[in-house]
């Protein structure tokens, strides 16, 4: 409970910091929509029509008391509510970051699990190098290489990532396989790196000579003392890459043409999008904090010497 | 080919004076007959007309706009970038949103892509003896997608609504001290005046595709457009999704001959290089808008058409006037005189441009004086410049601009070319709200910078350019450039009915400005469409419309 309140103190913390942050940037709304070529009293009219002239504290409060009570507001730009942007862009990015999950994790952690049961030999460093090597390539470089590789000269898989309408489940999969390669090769060296180092720390451990000396068998050893402590760690990194999963792919979205929460934070920071804009980024604190509060759960789950609010 | 004046003499008797002169002007030499032509469709002779007079002027008929069609039934695949706002014709201000527009929704005319008004809604139009009132005569017959007849009503609320101060209307800039609230009068159903408030010999221009907000649509409009996209174009919304897309299909009760695609289907984008990608792909057939730099691997694929549109746009390269290092008239013409604009158009616009000569009459307007010598690269005479004007020892300055387009790259060329002149330039490079500000003196990069480059899209006449951001009291003048002869000539422009009277004017204006250098012209670049090989008779404007009612594929 003291955690979820905690989180709550943050998400506040972060509606001021972002409100506050939109008025530092340049310009304004009526000026964003119209252009820099029109007429300054077409601009104040469309302001005053859109409320952008009020006190800000009046604007801030206004917008505050409608979004907890679940109203996110009408977006200045599309003059829409902007409710059913952020909803479509979060579900759009969650599937996103499941397939990129569903791919990577299993893979990265047996790319760690193998590097670790075969350290200092050539297939640890294969493993450990390649991951090192293609997580430092930004997703533009290799979202652009895949593209013309699988997209332009093969034509095996779409290049945009919008699915036609009416798609359904392996459509959809089918057009997200493309824009998730670039995210499961930044990800895939971080997890193997994180799953290796669990695992060369457990079966160096005490507990794991002890479980060998006893006479367990390797596969048992390996399954019920080594993974269980190695991969703490792993889980925490996964949990704090669901931030960037979920709002951080403005570049791979951009790229492959997605309606990502990313992307629609992006243009609504561009054009001054005041209730986009909070709404979007109180969304991904939202799903953030939640992300935390599971890893922390499944964390005590795997580890019982950690209690949730303990005071050991 | 010999003169017919038996068919010119009967052409003249029922013409006006204005429209004499211009025929005069053509059968002397005086009018080319490209300058003829898009003079006379400015002045509301029909194209037909126009070819009549040239042929009997003995320099050919018009060149037929009649192409061979294609098939009929094509869906239409557009790469566009994506509408920055809500689709609504009296705010909309950015490319992906008037495209989508244009789509439904027609003009009274057409700035055609060589700078000929097209009658459109309109079947013709004429102005007074001193172009203070415009007469237009709309098209009898054409039905709204929503079923009403397209009358004076709708052409008198539509405009008006433009010109009303009390709207947020992005036209506000286009008819203000030109045309107001109230001053578009129907004289008929069919019959529509505008009133201006001071003699305009281009105004035509102003209610066509060139002010891309000026869409006629029903009277009844209340600021709702998404919910019907009314129009009377060739093609009604399918469906619109904001930030994803549009399709269309064909309007079977269009007034004019029907649309060849039975659909088109508009993807968007928020940057170029995907719509590359997906073209190479095959995912798109066409990128309506492309910059040269950003898409260079298309201009020489073999499996990609470029259709290249000679445009008026161009980076204006403002130099101010008022106050600051570049006070001195020399010292302005000397930073002019540094730049290799040979190198500009072959180079960083890979020929896709034509040189500027530093006043906003492109090559491609007919009123523009070629008598004019174009300014060409001397350092040796820019830093006698520099030394006259006791500048010789150089000094700093910033040069503050957009990330837009190629911009900096511009900018680079520009630091690395007055660095020979002793000139230390530094660049400030800011994203485009942090360069446009509020757009208010006082309050923006780009109009208290001592120095800048702004993109200025595409127009039809020079009208705007010569206003806002050159004269005394203009509210886009970056370089406070303030001066009463080039006030009154501007004006006189402005006013002139007449092409001779124009031409003068205009060069009595290029002198002036080669003179004083408020602003550098150094290139206007061509507008670039991408289209895969096979699909054929698209066609944009240098506006960003595009036109894809004879459009088809392979």
């Amino acid at each position: 409970m003291r955690r979820v309140s905690l989180s709550l103190v943050t998400l506040f913390l972060l509606s001021i910091m972002v409100f506050l942050g939109g008025q530092v940037l340049p310009g304004n709304v009526g000026r964003a929509i119209l252009g820099p070529f029109a007429d300054q009293r077409a601009v104040d009219t469309l302001n005053h029509t859109l409320g952008v002239d009020r006190p800000l504290l009046t604007q801030y409060v206004s917008w505050i008391w409608n979004f907890v009570r679940g109203d996110m507001g009408m977006s200045y730009v599309f003059r829409s509510p902007v409710a059913p942007f952020v909803v479509d862009a979060l579900g759009n990015s969650m599937k996103l970051a499941a397939v990129a999950f569903i791919f990577v994790v299993p893979i990265g952690i047996l790319g760690g699990v193998i590097a670790a049961l075969n350290l200092n030999r050539p297939l640890d460093r294969i493993i450990s190098l390649g991951g090192l090597s293609v997580t430092v390539l930004p997703e533009f470089v290799t979202g652009i290489i895949l593209i013309l590789i699988f997209g332009v000269w093969l034509r095996w898989l779409p290049i945009s990532a919008a699915w036609p309408r009416d798609a359904g489940f392996f459509t959809q999969l089918y057009y997200l396989i493309l824009p998730s390669l670039p995210l499961f090769l930044v990800l895939f060296g971080y997890i193997a790196r994180m799953a290796r180092s669990g695992m060369i720390e457990a079966l160096d451990s005490d507990y794991t000579r002890t479980a060998v000396l006893k006479g367990l068998p390797w596969r048992t050893v390996i399954w019920r003392h080594v993974l269980r402590n190695a991969l703490l760690p792993t889980i925490t990194v996964i949990a704090t890459q669901t931030g960037y999963l979920i709002g951080g792919l403005v570049v791979i979205e951009t790229l492959f043409r997605y309606q990502g929460i990313g992307s629609l934070i992006f243009t609504a920071a561009r054009g001054k999008d005041f209730p986009m804009l909070e709404s979007g980024i109180l969304t991904i604190g939202i799903v953030y904090s939640v992300a935390t509060l599971a890893a922390d759960f499944l964390y005590s789950v795997l580890n019982p010497r950690i209690r949730l609010g303990s005071d050991q | 080919m010999s003169k017919n004046y038996s068919i010119l003499d009967l052409i003249r008797r029922n013409r006006s004076p204005l429209e004499n002169h211009l025929i005069d002007g053509l059968v002397d030499g005086r009018v080319s007959r490209r300058d003829f032509i898009r003079h006379g469709s400015l002045l509301g002779l029909s194209l037909p007309l126009l070819g009549g007079i040239t042929t009997a002027a003995g320099f050919g008929g018009m060149p037929s706009l009649a192409r061979a069609q294609g098939a009929p039934g094509a869906t239409i695949r557009v790469a566009s970038s994506v509408p920055a706002a809500t689709i609504d014709p009296v705010t909309i201000a950015d490319a992906g949103g008037l495209l989508v527009m244009q789509q439904v929704a027609e003009f009274l005319c057409v700035d055609g892509p060589d700078l000929v008004l097209q009658p459109a809604l309109a079947e013709s139009w004429k102005p007074n003896d001193n172009g203070t009132v415009w007469t237009f005569k709309l098209r009898k017959g054409v039905k709204f997608h929503s079923g009403g007849e397209m009358k004076a009503d709708d052409v008198v609320a539509s405009i008006d609504r433009l010109a009303d101060p009390a709207n947020s209307s992005n036209a506000l800039s286009v008819f203000t001290g030109i045309l107001q609230k109230g001053a578009t009068k129907k004289v008929d159903d069919y019959t529509v005046e505008f009133h201006l408030d001071a003699p305009n010999g281009n105004f035509p221009y102003m209610v066509s595709s060139d002010n891309y907000n000026a869409v006629i649509i029903p009277a009844s409009y209340k600021g709702d457009y998404e919910t019907s996209f009314d129009g009377t174009g060739p093609f009604k919304i399918e469906k619109y999704t904001a930030k994803v897309g549009a399709s269309f299909v064909r309007n079977e009760n269009y007034w004019g001959p029907k649309a060849l695609p039975e659909r088109t289907e508009f993807t968007f984008f928020t940057d170029v290089q995907p719509m590359i990608l997906a073209l190479q792909g095959g995912q798109v057939d066409i990128i309506n808008q492309m910059p040269v730099l950003s898409g260079v691997a298309l201009l020489s694929d073999p499996n990609v058409d470029i259709i290249s549109l000679k445009s008026s746009a161009h980076q204006q390269l403002h130099l101010r006037c008022d106050d600051g290092p570049l006070k001195d008239p020399r010292v302005r013409r000397a930073i002019a005189l540094s730049l290799d604009r040979d190198k500009l158009v072959a180079g960083l616009m890979k020929g896709r441009a034509t040189p500027g000569n530093d006043s906003p009459f492109a090559a491609v307007y007919p009123s523009t004086d070629p008598s004019v010598p174009q300014r060409k690269r001397d350092i040796a005479q820019a830093k006698q410049l520099m030394d006259a004007a006791g500048a010789g020892k150089g000094f700093k300055v910033t040069l503050t601009t957009e990330r837009y387009l190629e911009i900096p790259e511009y900018a680079q060329l520009i630091q690395n070319w007055v660095k020979e002149i002793g000139i230390e330039l530094e660049l400030n490079i800011l994203d485009q709200s942090g360069y446009y500000g509020d757009a208010v003196f006082g309050k923006s990069n780009w109009l208290d910078s001592v120095m800048g480059i702004t993109d200025y899209g595409h127009r039809g006449v020079p009208n705007v350019y010569l206003a806002a951001p050159l004269k005394s009291d203009g509210t886009w003048n970056a370089a406070h450039f303030k001066n009463k002869d080039y006030d009154t000539l501007a004006t006189s422009y402005i006013a002139a009915l007449d092409l001779e009277a124009q031409k003068a004017d205009a060069g009595k204006i290029q002198k002036l400005l080669l003179e004083e250098t408020p602003v550098i012209f150094g290139y206007f670049y061509d507008y670039l469409t991408a289209t895969a090989k096979g699909v054929a008779g698209v066609q944009p404007t240098a506006m960003s419309q595009l036109f894809l009612d004879k459009a088809s594929k392979a």
